[in-house]
């Protein structure tokens, strides 16, 4: 046996005697450490859970038009009581050509979503019929769509970024509070999506806060606060309602198609369209 | 449903009298500038489907109408799309080519065989609802909903 051999088998048993004896005792106290906290976390703030496939509920508002609660269904679009328009604001919303509500205009709506199968973004996605599910990590919680079909990702113990690149979902943080409750923190959004299907504008400025309660078993509340100082003079709320679905999250994707929509426009929209 | 059978009958007897253009006359209808179906009541057909196109962004089906002279007429419907239907009990099978069916429909305002469905009646007595409407193009549905 050389010498060399003789170190390296020496060498070998002290590194598997540290192995056996100190780093079981660090990980032993981290552990203690972890379960310190949880406990300190559970009595504060339980994580509540969210995991059921969620539909907009058909007798407590549905899927709503308008994101104003004083006007769910967008009778009176650009005169909401509830929204405190700045001008241009009020004069974009009321230039526009909703897809639906009292009002469709059909085939020629200016709704983006619609016109080229963009993004709907947040709130406005919750005006469409299609259900929602939440997959809850410790490092974020991933909110998914059967329409697009799109996810956000929520990221839990974090910041916004500094100067986030405005993008059509923005950029979500989150955190629980009283056990019952995910609340999302959203900044950095683009101006190209409409707040909800009557047409809300928004700006780059954009600051959405989404408070999800998951009430009981069958029923989870939505409160949205929109607080956009380059559209509107202050914050305001909306509010929707979902309950379980019962055919289950995704069975069929709600796919934009400008083909499709171009088929359905043909079909259904032009021959009632036209003066006859 | 029975209290407006005898209004349906009517209806239907309009219909096959007047070549199926019974819908309100054309109200002014600028292109696209308003509701372009008469949604306060349904019209009532008999008819047999030929195409049910199970699809985004509005379920279709496409069903012959036949009047008393013969005559047919080619009408298409639209309902809310497959995942809202799924949670209303319909499939992408509901409705097979052939199928002798009764039809309640929000017809166009300008006279045009195309419309909403509100429900659909199967040869064997099923009842299929398709409440809620279908609405704009490619987008939620166009009816007002419940109160919170």
């Amino acid at each position: 046996m050389s010498t060399r051999f003789t170190l390296a088998l020496a060498s070998t048993g002290v590194a598997l005697f540290v192995l056996t004896s100190i780093v079981p005792a660090r990980v032993r106290a981290e552990a203690a450490a972890a379960g310190q906290a949880a406990a300190g976390q559970n009595a504060a703030s339980k994580i509540p859970d969210l995991a059921a496939d969620w539909t907009p509920d058909q007798k407590r508002g549905g899927i709503g038009q308008s994101f104003s609660l004083s006007d769910p269904g967008g009778r009176k679009r650009g005169q909401e009581d509830d929204i405190p328009y700045q001008p241009w604001a009020r004069e974009k919303t009321l230039s526009e050509k909703p897809s639906t509500g009292p009002t469709p205009y059909f085939g020629e709506t200016t709704d983006p979503q619609v016109l080229y199968c963009e993004p709907p973004g947040v709130p406005h996605i919750y005006n469409w019929p299609i259900k929602t599910k939440f997959i809850q990590t410790p490092e974020a919680v991933y909110i998914l769509y059967e329409l697009g079909p799109y996810y956000r990702v929520v990221w839990l113990n974090a910041k916004h970024p500094e100067d986030p690149d405005p993008q059509w979902w923005g950029h979500s943080i989150g955190h629980y509070e009283n056990g019952d409750t995910l609340v999302v923190d959203t900044i950095g959004f683009n101006d190209k999506t409409w707040l909800d299907q009557m047409g809300h504008p928004h700006t780059d400025k954009l600051h959405l806060t989404e408070r999800y309660k998951r009430v009981d078993a069958n029923t989870l509340e939505l409160d949205v606060t929109i607080d956009d100082p380059g559209a509107y003079t202050k914050p305001w709320n909306g509010h929707r309602n979902f309950t379980t679905s019962k055919t289950g999250f995704l069975r069929y994707q709600q796919i934009c198609s400008v083909r499709e929509n171009q088929a359905f426009t043909d079909a259904l929209y032009k021959p009632a369209a036209t003066n006859k | 449903m029975k209290r407006h059978t005898t209004t349906h009958r009517l209806v239907v007897a309009l219909l096959l009298g007047t070549g199926l253009l019974v819908s309100s006359a054309p109200a002014g209808a600028h292109h696209g500038t308003a509701n372009v179906y008469d949604n306060s009541k349904p019209v009532v057909m008999k008819g047999v489907i030929t195409r049910f196109e199970w699809t985004n962004p509005h379920n279709q089906i496409y069903f012959d109408v036949t009047d008393e002279k013969g005559g047919v007429t080619h009408w298409t419907a639209a309902t809310e799309p497959p995942q809202v239907m799924l949670e209303r009990g319909w499939t992408r099978k509901s409705l097979p080519i052939g199928e002798q069916v009764t039809v309640y429909v929000f017809v166009a305002k300008n006279g045009a065989p195309v419309g909403n469905l509100q429900k659909i009646v199967l040869a064997n007595g099923t009842e299929l609802s398709a409440a809620g409407g279908g609405g704009g193009r490619g987008s939620a549905p166009a009816a007002e909903p419940a109160a919170r």
